[in-house]
């Protein structure tokens, strides 16, 4: 019987541990943002703007009107999808940066099927789906496997798969699937049924291009946690993140673990393509995903690559986002303020000796007061 | 067919080479000096644009193109020290820092440029000039190379110099000597008293500078204002070609050529009925494939070990 006594004093220790690691990261990341929101703040006193103004307009502008609060959520769910899909091989401490062309890809392929092959209603909505989480997936098997293989270093092949897709991207809808006698450059659109539903169908009020989109993004956070927290490839992939030679040592076989990490990022990837050509634009654009993939690992690394918070980190950074152009059109403060300010996040982030030099400055000034 | 080779071999098209690789060159070497050094420096990009800004602006603004290069030059430097400050004072990754800094530089220039001219595109607005074309004597005499050659900038011909001046700095300085030793097994390095961390900071500092002065040719050389991000992604490419180059000066330098003449010619082929875009990504599925037989051939010299944990 004391063995259950000690097991459950264990468990209601590890427990208070989990409560407090958690207070401890979400208070970091809160001080973070206050932290770059400040320092934003003096640069725009600095360059003689008025920041008490603008971030009036940048914080309450998004909620104002119904369909800026549909803007909001529809730059979110591409961007949590981004944010999902590098959170899983940084878990595996791959330093992903492919989710450009793997975003392209996947929306070359959903709009490949959601143009010209003719399936019956729900289906010509899954198909393409389907179709652009593969070419993800496939675009992210290629770095992935010459990482895992053969050693070749992971964020140049990304770096260069990027480079490839995007002007093959361009090429594409500038030539090919370019939509014949059309002036300005696009494809042709996407049939009816194949789109994602808009949210106003639903709710009966405007809310601009913001669709189902944004459950499925959802779903998918919840799954890749569930994969990552609840399944032995999740284990495998933290493993392999924290010690790889251990994770070899306990049996492990990481090279295929880190071939996962990219193909589930890659099919993320996909999806997030997906969503912009079937939700959003309803057709291909060039320059689709603009610098979004790049703001997708200022997500993750926000919310420390777990699924969850990386909702909750891309609704916040889209937020920012949408209230950078309504401070921008309501203020003379340009919305690239907005870039700034994450980039100072994602430093701040990074600097990890940062809370430690804190603290041990704060214990010598208490031991000075004493 | 014979109208490529055409353009291929006029020496209006030698002379695009050059200064279309003019950037890379620079860029690559600047990878080249920190990823020696210990160091990857994803921030090439950032700095490029910050220096590629600053030139313009303060060009733009005091009149004096040679004080808006070396303000340009400046702003990258201390971005490079700021990288090895992160990097070696507060623990950053260092691929994660470059990313945190490229975005800074991206938003800070476009914040910069649209508060002083209220302009989102750049500073088009603004006459700054640009650096000066140095004509060689009796250069021009020379047949083909002698019209390429002649009234290119003059941060060109640094960037042609940069190759010898760097192998030399390599192999023959002892600065080089620390910088590889350091880069290479840093503990070893600081047990026969090299000061390690003095040493990455000027690597850096120099990765920055060289990164600066390709970001202050695009702005003030190729063309005589600075556009918003108009650096677009040549900061990435320089890194391929550092390692497509095997980390070797003359090996950067080749690669980085190669690129330089990849995108010229691409720049060429659009007058001809074939898609530039296609022709634009040979060079990155060459690095790709020489990415992988390189990775390829270092696992078979470490007899099959897995080198995925490295």
């Amino acid at each position: 019987m004391t063995g259950t006594l000690i097991e459950t004093e264990d468990r209601r220790e590890y427990k208070a541990t989990r409560r407090r690691d958690l207070a401890v990261d979400l208070s970091m990341a809160l001080a973070t943002i206050l932290a770059a929101l400040a320092i934003g703040f003096v640069v725009m006193l600095v360059t003689g703007n008025d920041p008490v103004e603008a971030y009036g307009a940048m914080l309450t502008g998004p909620l104002e009107r119904s369909f800026r609060v549909g803007r909001w959520l529809e730059d979110a769910t591409t961007l949590t999808l981004l944010g999902l899909s590098v959170a899983i091989p940084f878990r595996a401490r791959q330093i992903s940066l492919g989710a450009e062309s793997q975003l392209y890809a996947g929306a070359l392929a959903a709009a490949a099927v959601a143009i010209f092959l003719p399936l019956p209603p729900v289906v010509a909505v899954v198909v393409p789906l389907v179709a652009s989480a593969v070419a993800g997936a496939g675009m992210g098997l290629i770095p992935g496997s010459m990482k895992a293989r053969l050693g070749a270093n992971e964020i140049v092949a990304t770096l260069m798969l990027n480079a490839i897709v995007v002007r093959v991207y361009d090429y594409l809808v500038n030539g090919p699937l370019k939509e014949p006698g059309s002036s300005a450059v696009h494809s042709k659109s996407i049939q009816q049924d194949s789109a994602l539903t808009p949210l106003r169908d639903w709710f009966g009020i405007p809310l601009g291009r913001a669709n189902v989109g944004l459950l499925l993004m959802v779903l998918t956070a919840v799954a890749l946690w569930l994969l990552i927290t609840r399944t032995p490839l999740g284990y495998r992939i933290r493993m392999t993140g924290s010690n790889p030679e251990f994770a070899e040592y306990g049996g492990i076989r990481v090279p295929r673990v880190i071939e996962w990490s990219f193909v589930i990022g890659g099919a993320v990837a996909g999806l997030a393509g997906a969503h912009l050509v079937q939700g959003v634009y309803g057709r291909l654009e060039p320059g689709l995903a603009g610098s979004l993939a790049f703001e997708g690992i200022v997500v993750a690394l926000l919310a420390r690559n777990n699924p969850l918070v990386v909702v909750v980190a891309g609704l916040f950074y889209s937020y920012l986002r949408a209230g950078g152009d309504i401070m921008e059109q309501q203020t003379d403060v340009g919305t690239e303020i907005v870039v700034v300010i994450q980039a100072v996040i994602v430093l701040l982030v990074t600097a990890q000796a940062l809370p430690d030099l804190l603290k041990r400055r704060l214990a010598r000034k208490q031991v000075a007061a004493r | 067919m014979s109208a490529v080779l055409d353009v291929v071999l006029s020496s209006a098209f030698l002379a695009a080479v050059l200064r279309v690789s003019t950037p890379y060159l620079l860029a690559a070497f600047g990878g080249l000096v920190a990823e020696r050094a210990g160091v990857s420096n994803i921030a090439l990009e950032g700095q490029m644009l910050s220096a590629a800004c600053t030139g313009a602006l303060v060009a733009g603004y005091s009149g004096s193109v040679a004080r808006g290069a070396l303000c340009g030059v400046g702003v990258a430097t201390l971005l490079g020290l700021l990288l090895a400050a992160l990097r070696l004072e507060l623990g950053a990754d260092v691929i994660i820092a470059g990313i945190g800094l490229n975005l800074l530089a991206s938003g800070g220039t476009a914040y910069a440029v649209f508060t002083l001219l209220d302009d989102k595109g750049g500073t088009s607005g603004l006459k700054s000039g640009s650096l000066p074309a140095v004509p060689l004597p009796g250069i021009e005499s020379i047949p083909v190379l002698g019209d390429a050659l002649s009234g290119q900038n003059l941060v060109t011909w640094l960037a042609l110099l940069t190759a010898p001046v760097i192998a030399w700095l390599f192999y023959r300085a002892r600065f080089g000597f620390h910088l590889r030793a350091v880069g290479e097994m840093p503990d070893a390095a600081a047990s026969v008293g090299i000061p390690v961390r003095r040493v990455q900071y000027t690597g850096l500092a120099l990765s920055g500078a060289l990164a600066g002065l390709a970001g202050v040719f695009l702005s003030m050389g190729y063309v005589s204002f600075f556009v918003r991000d108009m650096t677009a992604g040549r900061g990435f490419i320089a890194l391929a070609a550092v390692f497509l180059g095997g980390l070797r000066p003359w090996g950067v330098f080749l690669a980085a050529l190669g690129f330089g003449t990849a995108e010229a010619l691409a720049v060429q082929l659009g007058t001809l009925d074939v898609p530039p875009q296609l022709v634009s990504t040979i060079p990155y599925a060459m690095t790709l494939v020489a990415l992988a037989v390189y990775a390829w051939r270092r696992t078979r010299q470490t007899g099959g070990e897995v080198a995925a944990a490295a």
